[in-house]
């Protein structure tokens, strides 16, 4: 009798799916965006969470995505942004990101006072952290 | 200046979001940029895992940056 070859299909675990994953990372993006900043609740908040989200990543505890072999030289094309991003934020830290001439964390800070910019700010680099510790 | 600093920040975000897009259709060469990411993660020093330390550690620090100071 023919042994049926092992599958190998990326097959996501319950909690893994974002039907659980997504209500999860919005509570916990709740209470983050509550914290105001430089308060000690949220250095110890965002401090414990992204360690043990770190934790999770280094460890061997979660299930990685198929990595890729190789990119292609196309993949070049991300140093565009990147590029022009890191100009412009050298070039205004560097000036002393002043009122005229601010870096980019200066410009986020009015917009990431209030809580549901900030909860939403704080669901993305949740949600991307979730991503880059699966992968 | 500030609109010189709000444009190219702005000019920055709308690349990234044009080049993801740009990844996302059919066919395309170009990785998406969790694939890079991925990528940038295989490397290794011996055992120690240097690529995911650099891109873990940075997003940690993204969040620190600007959510508690």
């Amino acid at each position: 009798m023919d042994q049926q070859p092992e599958l190998s299909a990326d097959v996501p675990r319950a909690w893994d799916r974002p039907v659980f994953s997504v209500p999860i990372l919005a509570f916990l993006s709740l209470i983050g965006g509550q914290l105001p900043s430089f308060s000690t609740a949220a250095n110890l908040y965002t401090i414990g969470l992204g360690g043990a989200l770190a934790w999770l990543g280094l460890s061997h505890r979660i299930p990685r995505r198929a990595v890729p072999r190789g990119i292609s030289a196309s993949a070049s094309w991300w140093l565009l942004p990147a590029l022009v991003f890191g100009v412009f934020e050298a070039a205004t830290f560097l000036l002393g990101s002043r009122d005229e001439f601010p870096t980019f964390s200066k410009l986020a800070d009015p917009l990431l006072e209030g809580a549901t910019a900030r909860s939403t700010a704080y669901f993305a680099w949740l949600w991307a952290f979730w991503g880059l510790v699966r992968r | 200046m500030r609109v010189v600093a709000i444009t190219g920040f702005l000019t920055a975000l709308v690349l990234f979001a044009v080049l993801e897009w740009a990844a996302r259709r059919e066919n395309s060469r170009i990785p998406t940029l969790g694939d890079v990411c991925a990528y940038v993660m295989r490397y290794e020093v011996g055992p120690v895992p240097v690529g995911r330390i650099a891109v873990i550690g940075f997003w940690w620090w993204v969040g620190w940056h600007f959510f508690a100071r």
